[in-house]
């Protein structure tokens, strides 16, 4: 690993900018190929990797395991299907194309080429690809209509990717905010959204005399950082979204005190904001407006936000306490597997003072959001929620994949 | 590729410099403006980030590691380790936020004097976001008179416009090489590896660990 003079500590989106004119269509495939390597260092555990894995003939599983950072050429697996399924998803919740920044001219140009480049690819085994994904959405069509949805089958199909027009209501599902007994949905649903509302009335709407020092502290802090979330998406400047992210992200903090609000969990919020507004909006994210929705669909939007952000983090609490001891540990966790995979770059990091908190503690902080183009973020929570309360564990293999294939 | 730091350098100065300051007063913006004349706007950092300058001033190649912290409280117990070993600290503040300019008193000079472990090292002033003069509450002269009382440099800047950014760094570095124990750790410092924290006290000294 080398540092690059003038240029920034870890792999970031900023970077991509620069090597945008370099190397166009990378950036997709790269990302494809952090997902396949994770599939390989997942064999021998557990589901669902495991289960996924004995599945598939993946005939790559081998050397991603021994080699991950080699130049592996992948031509089709499921992920890929997966992604395939996807490329409707990039239709709405299109790539970062922003009117304002001279930059991302390029990156749409280069995000463009990059689709390009996936469907030639796909293109060679469109037959097979086709069915398949019929097939899958048929499975998950079938999996939905139940009575009671089978939550470990669900999780099983959304962990290669679930079709972007489920994807609301799927990951209701995985993060148990909707329950599995399709009778009782409708009834909890409405009842959380009512709860929600209750609890903006009761923290958020009152005057700040009425608030203490640190509640006053802890919502200016929210208001600094809710109009530079995800900035190089145009859409989350919009007024009305600001509003709903800080309500979200307020009540959200308000109801951890252990916690409360730290920089980061912002973006947490955007995946599900985007994608739960795709229930309600059609077309590029860019060209969505709030104005268009009635101030009950807003509220639904943001009470599922908040109860999906709840049941995320539900499960990382110590990532945000004080001195932040989850993500300390899954950082050493980190450095301990990527010493075993990659003993070399391991030494070669060591030598040269780069230590793991330095770009790793990011990483765990925001989940990889500020890492990768924000379009794909979807489809890697896919993965995240279905692997559930085993996503600490398994976020320490796909960082490791990631800083392995960057490398 | 990354032999700034072996072997034969490109440079002749290495220096340490520290960013600190409430969030959002534009720490981040003013090290993208000064590295890349990029005025894009930023996401929050989270926990420390750095950028690697190099750049000439009076005559020498220098290069500077500049470690850009998050303002954030929550992330205090992980920045607090990045003050040992720094020449150079720049507190930075937004002229339009009166808060953040009472904060340098009441929680950033002592974050200093409790984790910055050299004792000469130089400390700066910084006042951003001069652009948006019509919503200042901090005035130029309030700045300089809490850099007298901190005994620091002072400068007003835009990251946006860069106005004065070059120069912040640039009267920094040069204040960093009037002082004869800093500008000898620049020139011992920058032959070891600067991004190494826990080196500073079990290296033998003086380029023994270079080829």
């Amino acid at each position: 690993m080398s540092m690059r003079s003038n240029s920034s500590s870890s792999y970031s989106r900023e970077d991509d900018r620069n090597k945008d004119t370099s190397s166009p269509s990378t950036l997709d495939s790269r990302f494809n190929q952090t997902l396949r390597n994770v599939q390989g260092m997942l064999k021998g555990r557990s589901f669902p990797g495991k289960v996924l894995i004995t599945q598939r003939s993946d005939p790559l599983d081998q050397s991603a395991l021994q080699s991950p950072s080699n130049n592996i050429r992948f031509s089709n697996n499921d992920i890929e299907h997966g992604e395939q399924l996807d490329r409707s998803a990039e239709d709405v919740i299109q790539t970062r194309s922003n009117a304002n920044a001279s930059s991302s001219a390029n990156k749409t140009k280069a995000s463009t080429a990059s689709t390009e480049n996936t469907s030639n690819e796909v293109q060679k085994t469109v037959m097979g690809a086709r069915s398949t994904d019929s097939a899958r959405l048929m499975k998950f069509q079938k999996e939905l209509s139940g009575t009671t949805v089978v939550l470990e089958k669900l999780r099983e199909l959304a962990w290669s990717g679930v079709p972007p027009y489920l994807r609301p209501t799927v990951w209701r599902l995985l993060l148990g905010y909707a329950p599995s007994n399709s009778d009782r949905r409708e009834g909890v649903l409405k009842r959380k959204r009512l709860e929600y509302l209750d609890c903006v009335a009761q923290y958020y709407d009152i005057p700040d005399i009425e608030r203490t020092d640190e509640e006053i502290s802890m919502l200016r802090q929210i208001a600094v950082d809710c109009p530079r979330t995800v900035p190089d998406v145009s859409f989350f400047q919009q007024a009305a979204v600001l509003k709903s992210l800080e309500r979200i992200l307020y009540t959200w903090a308000i109801r951890h005190p252990a916690s409360g609000y730290v920089q980061g969990i912002n973006d947490l919020a955007t995946p599900f904001l985007v994608v739960f507004l795709s229930e309600y909006l059609s077309g590029s994210v860019d060209t969505w407006s709030m104005a268009d929705l009635s101030p009950e669909k807003i509220s639904n939007v943001e009470a599922d936000c908040y109860w999906c952000l709840s049941k995320l983090l539900d499960g990382m609490q110590d990532h945000y306490t004080f001195a932040q001891p989850g993500i300390q540990r899954l950082v050493f966790k980190l450095k301990e597997l990527v010493r075993r995979i990659d003993e070399p770059v391991s030494t070669r990091m060591e030598e040269q003072g780069l230590e793991f908190l330095q770009f790793a503690f990011r990483w765990f902080n925001c989940l990889l959001i500020r890492e990768i183009p924000f379009h794909l973020v979807a489809r890697l929570w896919d993965t995240y929620l279905a692997e559930g309360d085993a996503l600490r564990d398994f976020l320490v293999y796909i960082f490791a994949s990631f800083l392995l294939t960057v490398i | 590729m990354g032999s700034s730091g072996q072997g034969q350098s490109n440079f002749d100065l290495s220096f340490k410099i520290l960013l600190i300051g409430d969030s959002g007063v534009g720490k981040s913006s003013l090290l993208v403006s000064f590295i890349s004349n990029a005025v894009d706007d930023l996401a929050p950092t989270i926990g420390v980030d750095f950028k690697i300058k190099l750049f000439t001033v009076g005559g020498k190649k220098l290069k500077l590691t500049i470690w850009d912290t998050a303002g954030q409280e929550r992330f205090r117990t992980l920045t607090s380790s990045y003050y040992r070993g720094a020449q150079g600290i720049v507190l930075v503040y937004d002229v339009t936020r009166r808060d953040t300019f009472t904060n340098l008193s009441d929680v950033w000079a002592k974050e200093v004097e409790l984790y910055s472990t050299n004792q000469d090292c130089i400390k700066m002033l910084v006042g951003n976001k001069v652009d948006r003069e019509s919503e200042r509450v901090v005035s130029r002269e309030e700045g300089i008179s809490l850099a007298k009382e901190f005994g620091c440099l002072y400068l007003e800047c835009s990251a946006r416009t860069r106005e004065n950014v070059e120069r912040c760094f640039e009267e920094l570095a040069l204040k960093i090489m009037e002082v004869p124990s800093l500008l000898e750790e620049g020139s011992t410092v920058g032959k070891r590896n600067i991004l190494k924290q826990k080196q500073e006290q079990h290296t033998p000294p003086a380029g023994s660990c270079c080829s």
